[in-house]
């Protein structure tokens, strides 16, 4: 069964457009194939979600960090540490 | 100049921003270094964005408008001026003379700053430059002006550098985002309002008893934050309060609905399209300034998720209405609508400055939107007159009613610096000139986070 990615972000466009973008090419270089949609952390709810990993570039509540593994997709805006988020998004996606 | 600069502006507003802004993306694209492939790419994603955004604008047309007003009439509230939301506002002011150039002047007046060595801030989030674009697009309009909108926008632009260079060291704090400053005019400009009145509301020792648990707040009303729902909720209200048919209730509800989902989907697009170009720009500037010590300006949806920005955000939607009703008697006309869905980009930097408390927050919240609805209403002639002119390319029935854009005509530096520009051109400039100054001096003397709002206490927003 394919992986399923939520994208989150304050506003569900803005941020994580821009991840969807450099983790979508990634993804194509390593044939890995997973659904990806894109969320705002606000209406994320704990008993709802349907991932097996969130990417954010926000801040996650405590209580959603307990049923899913969260990514902290920050390095891909800034472009620092972007190499070691790839590494761990590989690991992450690879489990299982 | 002038005249150069006025022929400038009329060639770019009778070329459709369907084809400037994405010449722009892409030469500035191969400019920065990227591949011509990936350049053509972009630019073709952001003229491929603007058709779906002005399509998906268009559902606010003239029905809403015409039930806008049936609303404001029936209930005798007045609040007969539209906010259509920072979605389709960042996609006109993309759309104008101004943003056509926006980009390129933002990223050189940030390389300029850093080279002087009067900005720490490397701004890698250029999407935000829409907010001193939109602000440029209404001074073009209103002197008739292109070099006096450009000279406004630039104005800003610099402002939000300052401001975030100012709260950097409270927002990392705050947040735990070392390295990081947000120098998004909205949340930044928001905050420099709200920073007397948190030095005020500090220091009352009752209201800081009264603590609100975050997290239960967002579980109750996190309903709120879904703009679909919101959006139904929202229209059917109004076309019911309008007197509507059953049919016609519920036919808004779910245009409105639509807006709230599909505009966004589109700026998704427009954000698609520009981070490649962002990416190259920042590429090229950290290549530059390697080894000097800079925060990373970043939008400021990275602190969004924060237990007390959430839920005060989301207090903000029923109190934003019980404040335009409230204000209506001293001149508001804005009906809050579509920004309704993103009160967290108000909250956003207040939260810090009230150590993460939600009252304090909202009440700060409230006070910078109590002032903000008026300017709303106060501007929104400039906007519609902004949005009937970029619309000759666009597909926005206009002419109906007056609209408003909440995210930015409530953004004090913006409100501000409208009315600034109204003034003889050599006292907008040299009085903008000196605001930089007294900015510069304020966040070399007084930073937050240090010399002021050093909270003692552990902060604790994850």
């Amino acid at each position: 069964m394919m992986k399923r990615v939520y994208l989150v972000c304050g506003t569900g466009i803005a941020t994580s457009s821009m991840l969807r973008a450099k983790i979508e090419d990634f993804l194509d270089d390593h044939g890995i194939r997973v659904t990806i949609t894109q969320h705002r952390v606000a209406e994320l709810n704990a008993k709802r979600i349907d991932a097996d990993l969130i990417v954010a570039t926000t801040i996650i509540p405590p209580d959603i960090k307990e049923v899913v593994t969260v990514l902290d997709g920050i390095p891909l805006i800034t472009g620092i540490g972007q190499d070691k988020f790839f590494q761990e998004l590989l690991r992450l996606l690879q489990e299982r | 100049m002038e005249a150069i600069l006025q022929s400038i502006g009329d060639f770019l507003n009778n070329l459709s921003p369907l084809i400037v802004l994405p010449i722009v993306v892409m030469v500035l694209g191969l400019v920065l270094g990227q591949r011509p492939d990936r350049a053509f790419r972009s630019g073709l994603l952001t003229a491929v964005a603007f058709v779906g955004i002005f399509l998906t604008v268009g559902l606010l047309g003239e029905k809403i408008s015409t039930i806008g007003q049936a609303f404001a009439q029936r209930t005798g509230t007045g609040l007969d001026v539209i906010d259509i939301g920072w979605p389709a506002a960042s996609a006109l002011a993309f759309a104008t003379p101004v943003g056509n150039l926006i980009i390129p002047i933002g990223i050189a007046l940030n390389i300029i700053l850093l080279v002087l060595g009067l900005t720490q801030t490397l701004d890698v989030d250029i999407w935000n430059f829409w907010h001193a674009a939109f602000l440029g697009a209404i001074v073009n309009l209103a002197t008739g002006s292109l070099a006096l909108g450009l000279i406004a926008a630039a104005i800003a632009q610099v402002i939000a550098f300052f401001l975030a260079d100012w709260s950097a060291p409270l927002i990392s704090k705050y947040f735990k985002l070392p390295g990081v400053s947000i120098p998004h005019l909205q949340s930044a400009g928001c905050m420099l309002l709200a920073v007397p009145f948190a030095l005020l509301i500090n220091r009352i020792p009752f209201l800081k008893k009264l603590q609100l648990n975050p997290d239960r707040i967002r579980k109750r009303l996190g309903v709120l934050g879904e703009p679909i729902v919101l959006g139904l909720v929202i229209g059917v209200l109004l076309a019911w309060l309008a007197g509507e048919s059953l049919t016609e209730v519920l036919t808004t509800g779910i245009n409105i609905a639509a807006v709230m989902v599909l505009v966004p989907r589109m700026v998704g697009i427009l954000m698609e399209g520009l981070t490649p170009v962002a990416d190259a720009a920042r590429e090229f500037m950290t290549k530059r300034f390697a080894g000097r010590k800079f925060h990373i300006g970043l939008d400021s949806a990275v602190l969004i998720g924060s237990p007390a920005v959430i839920a005060s955000g989301l207090l903000m939607v029923p109190i934003e209405l019980v404040l335009a009703l409230l204000l209506a008697s001293v001149g508001n006309r804005t009906l809050p609508f579509i920004d309704l869905a993103d009160g967290v980009f108000v909250t956003a930097m207040l939260a810090p400055l009230v150590a993460g408390d939600v009252l304090l927050t909202v009440i700060l919240g409230a006070i910078v939107m109590g002032v903000g609805l008026i300017f709303t209403t106060l501007l929104a002639p400039a906007i519609t007159n902004m949005i009937a002119t970029t619309a000759i390319s666009v597909d926005i029935p206009t002419g109906f009613a007056t609209y408003t854009v909440m995210s930015d005509a409530a953004t004090p530096p913006t409100y501000a610096l409208y009315y600034l520009f109204q003034t003889p051109e050599a006292v907008a400039i040299i009085v903008g000139l000196l605001v930089l100054v007294g900015l510069y001096f304020l966040k070399v003397k007084f930073p937050l986070g240090d010399k002021l709002f050093a909270q003692e206490e552990e902060l604790d927003a994850r």
